[in-house]
């Protein structure tokens, strides 16, 4: 009967208000991620990205990502690290907290972020000489 | 050198061959000198269709008096024949061979059968043997598009041939030959039409190009290793039927069916030829000569023809303005007219203006504007005249006797210019008139190589007194001539004794006078000055630097004639062009303008034609038109002009000069009134010219100074020179 009447879903979102932290809480975190799910929080990477799992959503929707603060709205799927990009894409139910057998050398460089649309973009410059080449008035 | 006394001789008699010989250089002035009888038509059958012609014309002319074309290689109609190629073979009835159209005279009642089985056997048969050892390079070769060989072949060849290399010999091979700057050889591609060799040695007048061996082994080149270098060598890429000889700065840049074609005029000389500009994506490939037959008739000097690269560099693409610390700086076109205007507002009506040698007229008449407007009267020209009276009638600054009526003239005195640097075209016009026309030539100045005989009288300027109170023996030849020419160059005219110069010879020219006939001609070398005159300009700087303006308008004046120690220290200058050179180095304001090739403006030729360009490209950068320039100037400085568009500007034009509209027409200068003897007797400095050779030939103003294609031809004179004085060395 409960089930019938969704009793329990609402009861679902009154844990994920409370597990937000309130209400305000809440609606911030709807306003920036356009979702509310609660779940379990499986690890934080070393930007402060926060990666949660509930399977209670149906596959593909069960793992997701809260951007660290600091990013704001600016948040992009290139902020996610190497290291937590195969959890994140069922390559690997191993988060990387937990999987011992990762290779870590030095000389594997840092992750960087996609910067494209922003001003340190990658900009390829022009080969081919200018049609007219301009006098210059300094140049005797 | 041509001169064909035979021909002169058998005219006399009103032979065939003579005819032929006239009609093949299409002269003009040789068929005026047929005898007064007329000779009996004759008829002639060209496919069964009947045509009258004058004895003696050839069947391929016959062929095209009823419209039907000819095939030919060898064959140009500005060229003697030549009947070497064997493409225009045809059939005549009850002839046992086919005949060559372009060296055959007609016969009464003849039967020309030019499509005929026996015809069409004979051209697949002459292709078959010109494409044996022509190699089959079309995609890699330049002329692939516009070659005459590709096009005959398409048209008139077979569709297989019997070539089978069964010996492995290969084709004919030939070294290329390196004859200079501006032409590229693939002497394997040539096919031994000797049009260049004819053009050479006829309209050139250089007996440079020649062939060595015979048949299979005959080549065409300089017979030992030496540069075809005349003012005229680009020709030879028009006349070359195939691509043996190209466009060495064109080459491999373009295809012909990817470059749009502009019809515009030239204005690096006075002549104004008529050209073709040839564009793609926004840029100047190359030029190419258009049939005017008044002007150019279909050749290009070598000046107009390759300085099109210095489009291209020492553009000046943003407006600039000097700034505190000496330099010039890019700005905005705002800031820069505002400095202008400041400047004009200060100036209090102490504006001149001066105006060089690739001024339009449009731009002239709104500078005019402009500068009157603000209360100014200073406008001169930078090329400098006679000064007083002298170009209030217009025929006293005009080549009156036409370009192309100079090859009718008989006796020509040329005090003080060299045509064949300063107007290349002029010069072929008079070679023609010498070759066949018996033209004798007389020059007062210093010697120098015309391209023809003629008799340097010295270079002492009392000659020309001399020879005008009929007291030399050349005044007998002038007063003998049926048309008599004295072509004065402008050189001789800046002198300070330039104005008596002009009056003495005018003041004959009036007795050599013939009723249609004007014997004064002024041989100009910047395309602007008859279009300044005709607006109202006034010859000579001197004016401008002894009225010390507070404004100085440079309008493409690039010859460096002004300098900043000849300008008050709070002078502030403007230059108005396309080019950053002498002017625009000088100046406090540069307002970038556009270059001949991207505005529709009129420019006025040496006798008086006004032509118009067409914009092939448009100006880089922030350039504009030039006399956009001034109209937003104007507006700035709260004076506007009135005009908006282009039509309103050349009305303004029509009121002020109406013959300036009446594009392509020759007005005929109203008859010469006798001009006041001035005061200044003619002095004993001795008369020179400033282009002598041919490397003072290429570099004259700001576009062919930016072109390196220019500076790579002066090198090479030098080059040949100095080669040329090692072997002379070597000899002795």
């Amino acid at each position: 009967m409960a089930k019938f009447l969704g009793i329990n879903r609402l009861g679902r979102l009154f844990q994920a208000i409370r597990e937000a932290g309130g209400l305000k809480q809440a609606y911030l975190k709807l306003y920036r991620n356009d979702d509310l799910k609660t779940g379990k929080l499986i690890g934080i990477d070393k930007y402060g990205n926060r990666y949660f799992e509930n399977p209670y959503y149906f596959y593909g929707r069960n793992r997701w990502v809260e951007y660290s603060p600091h990013v704001n709205m600016d948040y992009d799927g290139s902020q996610i690290p190497a290291e937590w990009y195969g959890w994140m894409h069922y390559k690997t139910d191993l988060p990387p907290i937990r999987d011992g057998c990762r290779p870590k050398h030095k000389w594997i460089a840092d992750h960087s972020e996609n910067l494209s649309g922003t001003k340190e973009a990658y900009m390829p410059y022009s080969t081919t000489p200018p049609k007219v080449e301009a006098w210059n008035p300094n140049k005797k | 050198m041509i001169r064909a006394p035979l021909v002169k001789a058998l005219g006399a008699l009103g032979s065939p061959t003579h005819q032929i010989a006239s009609r093949a250089v299409r002269t003009s002035a040789v068929l005026a000198q047929t005898p007064a009888k007329a000779p009996e038509k004759i008829e002639v059958f060209v496919d069964d269709i009947p045509v009258m012609v004058l004895p003696g014309t050839t069947v391929l002319q016959a062929a095209a008096e009823v419209g039907v074309e000819i095939p030919r290689f060898c064959y140009h109609e500005r060229l003697a024949v030549a009947g070497n190629c064997r493409m225009c073979l045809v059939e005549v009835e009850k002839s046992p061979k086919p005949v060559a159209a372009c060296a055959m005279p007609v016969m009464k009642g003849w039967r020309i059968k030019t499509n005929s089985d026996l015809t069409r056997k004979a051209r697949e048969g002459v292709m078959e043997f010109l494409l044996m050892n022509h190699p089959l390079d079309c995609p890699i070769c330049d002329q692939g598009g516009e070659c005459d060989l590709q096009d005959q072949a398409m048209a008139f060849g077979s569709d297989r041939s019997r070539f089978t290399d069964i010996n492995y010999t290969g084709k004919r091979a030939v070294e290329d030959k390196d004859i200079g700057p501006l032409v590229k050889t693939v002497m394997t591609r040539c096919i031994h039409c000797t049009r260049c060799v004819r053009f050479a040695s006829e309209i050139a007048g250089v007996d440079d190009l020649g062939t060595t061996g015979r048949g299979n082994d005959m080549q065409i080149g300089t017979y030992v290793e030496k540069l075809f270098l005349t003012e005229l060598s680009g020709n030879v890429i028009d006349l070359c039927p195939v691509g043996a000889l190209t466009n060495k700065p064109y080459s491999f840049v373009a295809r012909p069916w990817e470059i749009r074609k502009v019809d515009s005029i030239d204005v690096l000389d006075a002549v104004g030829s008529n050209i073709v500009v040839s564009t793609r994506t926004n840029e100047v490939l190359r030029i190419l000569p258009r049939e005017n037959e008044d002007v150019n008739e279909e050749w290009l000097a070598d000046k107009s023809r390759f300085a099109c690269d210095g489009l291209k560099r020492q553009r000046l693409v943003a407006p600039m303005v000097r700034m505190p610390n000496g330099e010039l700086q890019a700005v905005e076109w705002e800031g820069a007219l505002i400095a202008v205007a400041k400047a004009l507002q200060k100036a209090k009506g102490q504006v001149a203006g001066i105006a060089g040698q690739l001024a339009d007229v449009e731009a002239m008449v709104a500078l005019k504007d402009l500068v009157n407007r603000l209360d100014g009267e200073l406008l001169v020209t930078e090329q400098d005249f006679i000064k007083g009276s002298g170009i209030e009638v217009r025929s006293s600054y005009l080549l009156n006797s036409t370009i192309a009526g100079l090859e009718q003239a008989d006796a020509v005195l040329l005090v003080g210019t060299n045509p064949r640097y300063e107007a290349p075209l002029v010069n072929t016009r008079l070679r023609k008139a010498y070759v066949h026309n018996e033209l004798q030539i007389a020059s007062i100045g210093p010697k120098i190589d015309l391209s023809y005989q003629h008799n340097n009288l010295g270079a002492d300027p009392n000659l020309v007194k001399d020879v005008c109170n009929g007291s030399h023996a050349f005044s007998k030849v002038l007063e003998g001539a049926k048309k008599p020419a004295i072509i004065i160059g402008v050189d001789v005219l800046e002198r300070p004794d330039g104005a008596a110069i002009h009056a003495t010879i005018s003041e004959y020219c009036q007795k050599l006078k013939k009723p249609d006939w004007n014997p004064f001609n002024v041989l100009h070398n910047s395309a602007s000055q008859v279009g300044a005159f005709d607006v109202g300009y006034q010859p000579g700087i001197q004016a401008v630097l002894q009225a010390q303006p507070k404004v100085l308008f440079l309008l493409n004046a690039d010859a460096g004639k002004v300098t900043r120690d000849q300008l008050p220290k709070d002078c502030f200058v403007v230059y108005i062009g396309s080019h950053g050179d002498n002017g625009a180095s000088i100046a406090d304001a540069v307002l970038p303008g556009a270059a001949y090739t991207e505005k529709q403006a009129i420019y006025v030729n040496t006798e008086g034609r006004p032509q118009q360009t067409l914009p092939g490209v448009s100006p880089p950068g922030m350039a504009r038109e030039d006399w956009k320039i001034l109209r937003a100037l104007s507006e700035v400085v709260g004076k506007p002009l009135a005009y908006d568009n282009l039509d309103e500007l050349r009305a303004r034009l029509e009121s002020l000069a109406p013959h300036l509209t009446r594009l392509g027409e020759l007005q005929p200068a109203s008859g010469g009134e006798s001009v006041a003897k001035p005061s200044i007797s003619i002095s004993s400095t001795p008369i020179d010219v400033k282009q002598k050779e041919l490397r003072d030939y290429f570099m004259t103003d700001a576009i062919s100074r930016a072109s390196p294609t220019m500076a790579k031809c002066i090198s090479a004179v030098n080059k040949q020179q100095r080669q040329d004085e090692a072997r002379s060395c070597a000899a002795v």
